[in-house]
């Protein structure tokens, strides 16, 4: 079993990119508990038609708590899959913006049943294409999800670039970073494009090297020079992405479940109530008059603190 | 006129922006009939020099300032900074909200969605240092090149220098902390927060913060118990004042509990409202004592003024505040502590401070709104609703609804008692902040309460006009309830800067007067057309 320098990269990008993405999940979801900063509606409070809270309970600790997880798979997966508050509220951005991420999408579909294709050819025998209708299934589909997601993420891409720098409002708090992350997009986009409507139109060759990585063996197909740019420039997006902002796939779960969904009461004997005494021993270091050094949140908090102020702010 | 202000401006000389009358919003009717507003002015020229006068012309951190004088002095003022930028992404010093600000530094898309939700941006013509992401991005831009050291390339142009320094600390305070804007956004990034935590960084690294909220705030409140300079004894007084003007409004005989041991709960108040509007603690009394439900009051320092300014601005502050709250609780026995009618005060207690009360300390702490509508469901008193036959309309305390989702029960007491409600548009979560939250309805030195009158409150002008639209005329006599303290200031000096109750009679007053108003057995109305 030898693998080629260009599956063996393949294989090294990949891994990259889960574990850095793992990475930031822990990273995240390792931070200390925070103050509540809850914003409702908050789509699992069974009251949330309204927005209410357990709050509009008389002695609320003393009812059972309800969680509507349905309507917050609901509220998520809108989001998620159709980007809803962009097109509530910035709706001619949505045009660009939504057939970039649904092109996203449809790419991420296409990569999986590549996958499931190789599987199949790699362990079942059962050639993609050919008549079984297992086959068939896969066949279609990624011809769907392949061709569609090239075609609706290159143009969703010329668009959300051409948006970003028209729209003054978008461009003044652009960076060179946004721009050049969009072209980086865009370069494996229209490399994409091309592979596949000059040399690769039913993804043969597509499926010949996923099916040659899933079973780990070198007989990867002959790859142009166009294919191969856009492999290696795909690679690197791979790599990249978890380092840059485009990795808001991670934090935005966290904006949501861990901050603006977050409404869980600090009930007495309560796992909250565990996390709170543990912050409440850091230490604090803040320079103001009303601070004293040396002392944690909790002894800051109750100890008698001096009362200065300051009378004026100098250099 | 399309702003074109750029996020590096910050950084140079001379005023930020000017704000023009023909960019600001348009009121509706009567306001849009020419002099009916008065003019902006100009900041006097010794504010110029004592004050940070260079965003727009407004003052609201009003603490003197020595500028630096030489390149030493300038750059001794941003690494002071940095420092305390420092402090704030380290979890020992800022595990309050360390993980919504860095997803917030890191997240933004820039794409502008969250914009139009805010009613400074829009009332102000769209000027751009008030845009929700505007001050964030001034942050970011400084988090990413000066703390981590990347290029603007990354982080995009930005100078920090002494302008840039005073004036990002001045634009901390031209935002509400409604958190209207963060509604919109696809992320999920907390911008309103963003502003607090500038505030916070100047706060609790150097003691920078605007002088009603700091010194005649949350220190006042600390060492005499209560930001309004109310001392216990002055307390007890007034309470004592409380049961005779309730004896000679109503004929009734109410003893007020104070600090009665074993109560049900512990009703805490805005002490303002002692000061202010004392028909609405004496409107509390009257339902409690009438309903028969076990409350009482405390005297103990702190324990008699519910604000908690720290939540504007500055996390110990507010823990310390929080924690003497709930001590004062305990010391009488109480289940819970009740909030009266303060929208940040309930936030503060209820939501905010939930997490820096624990073991003893966590005393569990409620709106006084279930309670309220309960005496209605309930049928406890008995109402007229015909009492109250006049055009009324909500206002929707930011802090109590979007940002506690305590929603309907206020406006259930209003559909059951007052027959001719109309909500205002948008409402309930959606509402507009009423422009004098985080802090705004208090500051009230030099030219501040100007721009709050003409930029921050203007939103709130427009919907209640709209919200009468029908009923404006001046021989009708309309109210605006307001269940928070904050709102009621911010909303009285715009009722008086615009004369509202001379110019369209619409008033304003909390939702309890208008249950006692409603009495059956009250034979004058608790309600009285005067503006105060
Ligand atoms: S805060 Fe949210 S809505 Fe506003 S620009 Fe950033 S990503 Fe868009
Ligand atoms: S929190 Fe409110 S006032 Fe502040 S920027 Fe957002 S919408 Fe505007």
């Amino acid at each position: 079993m030898v693998v080629s320098l260009l599956q063996l990269s393949s294989y090294v990008a990949f891994a990259i990119f889960i574990v850095a993405v793992l990475a930031k999940w822990r990273q995240w979801s390792s931070m200390p508990i925070h103050l509540r900063w809850e914003l409702y509606p908050v789509p699992h409070e069974p009251e949330h038609e309204h927005g209410g809270s357990y709050f509009e309970e008389f002695n609320f600790w003393e009812k059972h708590r309800e969680k509507n997880h349905l309507n917050e798979m609901k509220e998520l997966f809108t989001e998620l899959l159709f980007i809803k508050r962009v097109f509530d509220f910035k709706r001619q951005f949505w045009f660009t913006t939504y057939p970039f991420h649904l092109g996203i999408y449809l790419i991420l579909a296409w990569f999986a049943l590549l996958f499931v294709g190789g599987l199949t050819q790699a362990y079942t025998g059962i050639a993609i294409p050919s008549a079984h209708p297992w086959a068939q299934l896969i066949y279609y589909l990624t011809l769907l999800t392949g061709s569609l997601g090239i075609i609706l993420g290159t143009l969703g891409c010329i668009g959300v670039l051409l948006y970003r720098l028209s729209e003054e409002d978008m461009r003044k708090y652009s960076a060179g970073l946004d721009y050049f992350n969009l072209i980086f997009i865009l370069v494996v986009y229209v490399l994409g494009a091309i592979s596949w409507l000059s040399f690769d139109r039913t993804f043969t060759t597509a499926q010949a090297y996923m099916t040659a990585m899933v079973s780990f063996s070198s007989a990867i197909p002959q790859l142009n020079n166009i294919i191969l740019a856009h492999v290696i420039l795909l690679e690197l997006l791979w790599i990249y992405i978890p380092f840059t902002k485009m990795s808001h796939f991670v934090g935005k779960y966290f904006t949501y479940h861990k901050v603006l969904w977050e409404d869980e009461p600090n009930l007495r004997g309560s796992e909250v109530e565990k996390k709170v005494r543990e912050v409440l021993g850091y230490k604090v270091t803040w320079q103001a008059p009303h601070f004293t050094a040396g002392r944690t949140w909790a002894e800051e908090a109750t100890k008698p603190s001096k009362v200065d102020v300051i009378e004026r702010w100098e250099p | 006129m399309k702003d074109k202000t750029r996020i590096e401006d910050i950084g140079k000389k001379g005023q930020m922006v000017k704000l023009r009358e023909e960019d600001l919003m348009e009121l509706p009717y009567p306001y849009n009939q020419p002099d009916m507003e008065p003019k902006f002015t100009e900041p006097k020229d010794e504010w110029r020099e004592r004050y940070v006068t260079d965003l727009d012309g407004y003052i609201a951190i009003n603490i003197p300032v020595k500028r630096p004088e030489t390149k030493e002095e300038e750059e001794r003022m941003v690494r002071r900074f940095l420092e305390g930028f420092k402090r704030l992404l380290t979890k020992n010093d800022h595990w309050t909200f360390l993980q919504p600000l860095l997803l917030t530094l890191e997240y933004c898309a820039k794409c502008q969605a969250c914009a139009d939700a805010c009613p400074i941006y829009l009332a102000s013509g769209k000027k751009e240092i008030y845009r929700p992401t505007y001050r964030v991005e001034v942050l970011r831009r400084i988090y990413k090149k000066y703390i981590k050291g990347k290029s603007d390339f990354v982080s995009g142009k930005i100078d920090l220098n002494w302008d840039t320094l005073a004036k990002l600390a001045e634009v901390s305070w031209r935002c509400t902390l409604c958190r209207r804007c963060e509604q919109r956004c696809p992320i999920g990034i907390n911008n309103g927060l963003i502003t607090r935590e500038i505030r916070l960084l100047f706060a609790q690294e150097m003691g920078f913060a605007n002088k009603e909220v700091h010194e005649l705030g949350t220190v006042q409140h600390l060492k005499v118990g209560s930001s309004t300079a109310l001392t216990p004894d002055g307390f007890k007084d007034i309470v004592e004042f409380m049961e005779e003007e309730i004896e000679e409004k109503t004929g009734k005989k109410i003893k007020i509990p104070v600090d009665e041991k074993g109560a049900d709960f512990l009703l805490i108040h805005n002490a303002g409202e002692y000061l202010s509007w004392p028909e609405n603690p004496a409107a509390f009394a009257i339902l409690f004592e009438e309903a028969g439900i076990s409350y009482t009051l405390s005297s103990e320092l702190v324990g008699y003024d519910g604000v908690n300014y720290g939540v504007w601005y500055d996390d110990m502050q507010l823990a310390r505040i929080a924690l003497k709250h709930t001590e004062a609780a305990r010391k009488l026995d109480c289940n819970s502590i009740v909030v009266g009618e303060c929208g940040h005060a309930h936030k503060a207690i209820a939501v905010i401070a939930d997490r820096v009360v624990a073991d003893e300390t966590n005393v569990y702490r409620q709106s006084c709104m279930p309670i309220l509508w309960d005496i209605v469901k309930k049928k406890k008193i008995n109402f007229d609703p015909e009492k109250n036959d006049f055009p009324v309309t909500l206002h929707d305390p930011c802090n109590m609804v979007r940002l506690m989702g305590v929603v309907e029960p206020q406006r259930k007491v209003l559909r059951a008692l007052c027959p001719q409600f109309r909500e205002m548009s948008p409402n309930g979560v959606y509402n507009y902040c009423c422009g004098g939250g985080s802090g705004f309805a208090i500051m009230q030195s030099m030219n501040f309460p100007e721009w709050r009158n003409k930029v921050s409150t203007r939103m709130k002008l427009k919907q209640t006009m709209d919200a009468f639209k029908d009923c404006i005329d001046p021989s009708i006599n309309k109210m605006l309830c307001a269940p928070c303290s904050n709102c009621k200031g911010a909303i009285r000096d715009m009722f008086s800067y615009y004369q509202v109750p001379q110019k369209t009679s619409t008033y304003y007053t909390g939702l309890v007067e208008f249950m006692v108003n409603a009495m059956v057995d009250l034979e004058e109305p608790y309600i009285e057309w005067e503006f105060h």
